[in-house]
């Protein structure tokens, strides 16, 4: 049939799903982080996006404090109650650092898994078609994130840094549906229970703890950190508490339904928690330099 | 100079769709239903009845990439749709009178028509657990509760601003 290649919309259509197929194959690979274009893009956008979204933050910020005013009361009197016992609380605090901190240098321990330094952090953007659970903040690769790590607020862990351009990056939550979204973590009682985060309950509001052992015992209302064993999370950012044990369908392993600290519904501002101690992997090129001096022994 | 004005309206529409989430509690209606900001796609097919097809088309292929890349991360997606609805939309406005009121109706069409294509690109790529029933009710009518608000607003205003916009490029 000459007339359907003749046909030049026909070519336009087809030859535009091909593009989209391949588009999406692309941007679908398990990848470390974006292509150096879609970082100058996204840089570019997030721009803009700083331009319009501060001022409108601003805004809105003041419509919140208003509301909050109407409370203070109320909220004055509640916070006076707990500050008696914080002052027990921090002195208690800065007497076992200091006990930890003498403690590692007896046992020549200097690094631990639990050391991070914050970086503050403004939710510019947030994805407004709504289906990825996704959040740009205002600090990218210029001030030292990088892929894979911890975003929280100041109430707990709320997602992981997907992919970073120079000034901004793109932040997963942990209610995203995801199954590369995974998170060690621990139970803290007793004896502690390890598990892993992964996959929230849409109708619950509840995130899933799962591959706990079946016959270690959870009660209800301990509290859930990270275990920093997953390679980039710091140890010890607190997720939330355990509200419901329940086995899963094999009967081998536990499945905890955790109620999280964080809101992950209109967030603000977040830290990015950026781990002290080096992964266990060294860095690409390291790991080259490994491999040449092993063929040399 | 006033050539410029299409270009600084687009990006107004592009970045009101996130300004608009900034304002809006997620946490409204008990987090019962999500409706989802689809203005920039409003004022697209707005630009592309009363201004011009063609440039309609090639300022969907350029923000609908600034979309993929920026906001989802899923590249092809936007990029591909949003022509393809400005084109479906100017087939169906030389059927049917380009009137605010049939636009309505046909707008309203596209929205839930682009709300379909990437649930379902999402279903295929699984991305997303949701069911369609929960789709549908969750999502689907809020999303055109909300824009069929937006156009009731600024239908008129927009309307005005294309016809300006394609005198001064006249």
């Amino acid at each position: 049939m000459p007339q359907l290649f003749t046909n030049k919309r026909l070519i336009i259509l087809l030859g535009s799903i091909i593009l989209l197929v391949a588009m999406i194959g692309f941007s679908m690979r398990d990848r470390d982080n974006i292509t150096w274009p879609e970082k100058f893009v996204k840089d570019v956008t997030g721009f803009g996006q700083n331009i319009v979204s501060k001022p409108a933050s601003a805004v809105e910020s003041f419509f919140d404090d208003v509301q909050r005013l109407r409370h203070t009361y109320e909220e004055n009197a509640e916070l006076r109650s707990h500050l008696e016992e914080l002052a027990q609380l921090e002195s208690d605090v800065t007497r076992l650092e200091k006990d930890n901190a003498e403690l590692r240098k007896v046992l020549e321990k200097e690094e631990s898994l639990a050391d991070y330094e914050p970086v503050q952090a403004t939710v510019i953007a947030r994805n407004p078609d709504r289906w990825y659970e996704l959040i740009t903040i205002d600090q990218g690769e210029s001030n030292g994130i990088a892929p894979d790590m911890a975003v929280m607020t100041a109430s707990g862990l709320v997602g992981k840094v997907q992919s970073t351009s120079k000034f901004t990056s793109t932040v997963q939550l942990l209610s995203a549906h995801d199954s590369q979204n995974r998170v060690s973590a621990l139970i803290q009682g007793e004896s502690t229970v390890y598990g892993l985060i992964e996959g929230y309950d849409e109708e619950k509001r509840m995130l899933q703890m799962t591959k706990i052992p079946s016959d270690s015992t959870v009660k209800k209302g301990q509290a859930v950190t990270t275990s920093g064993l997953g390679g980039v999370f710091p140890k010890g950012l607190v997720i939330g508490t355990v509200t419901e044990l329940v086995p899963d369908e094999f009967g081998l392993t536990q499945t905890a339904l955790v109620q999280p600290a964080a809101s992950f519904y209109d967030l603000e501002h977040v830290m990015v928690s950026k781990r002290e101690m080096t992964s266990v992997l060294p860095q690409e090129e390291d790991r080259q330099q490994v491999l040449i001096e092993e063929e040399g022994l | 100079m006033k050539k410029g004005l299409l270009p600084l309206l687009m990006v107004i529409l592009f970045y009101s769709d996130s300004v608009f989430m900034l304002f809006f509690s997620e946490q409204a209606f008990d987090g019962a239903y999500t409706p989802v900001p689809r203005f920039f796609l409003i004022g697209l097919l707005m630009m592309a009845v009363f201004f011009d097809r063609n440039t309609a088309i090639k300022y969907g292929f350029f923000f609908g990439f600034l979309f993929d890349m920026f906001y989802t991360g899923l590249l092809g997606a936007y990029f591909f749709f949003l022509p393809l609805l400005v084109y479906i939309t100017s087939k169906l406005t030389k059927w049917l009178h380009g009137t605010l009121p049939v636009l309505f109706i046909i707008i309203l069409f596209d929205v839930a028509l682009i709300e379909l294509m990437i649930y379902g690109l999402n279903v295929l790529v699984q991305r997303t657990a949701v069911s369609f029933e929960q789709f549908a009710y969750v999502r689907l009518i809020a999303v055109l509760v909300l824009n069929g608000l937006f156009y009731m607003i600024f239908a008129i205003p927009l309307r005005n601003a294309f016809i300006h916009l394609k005198k001064v490029f006249d």
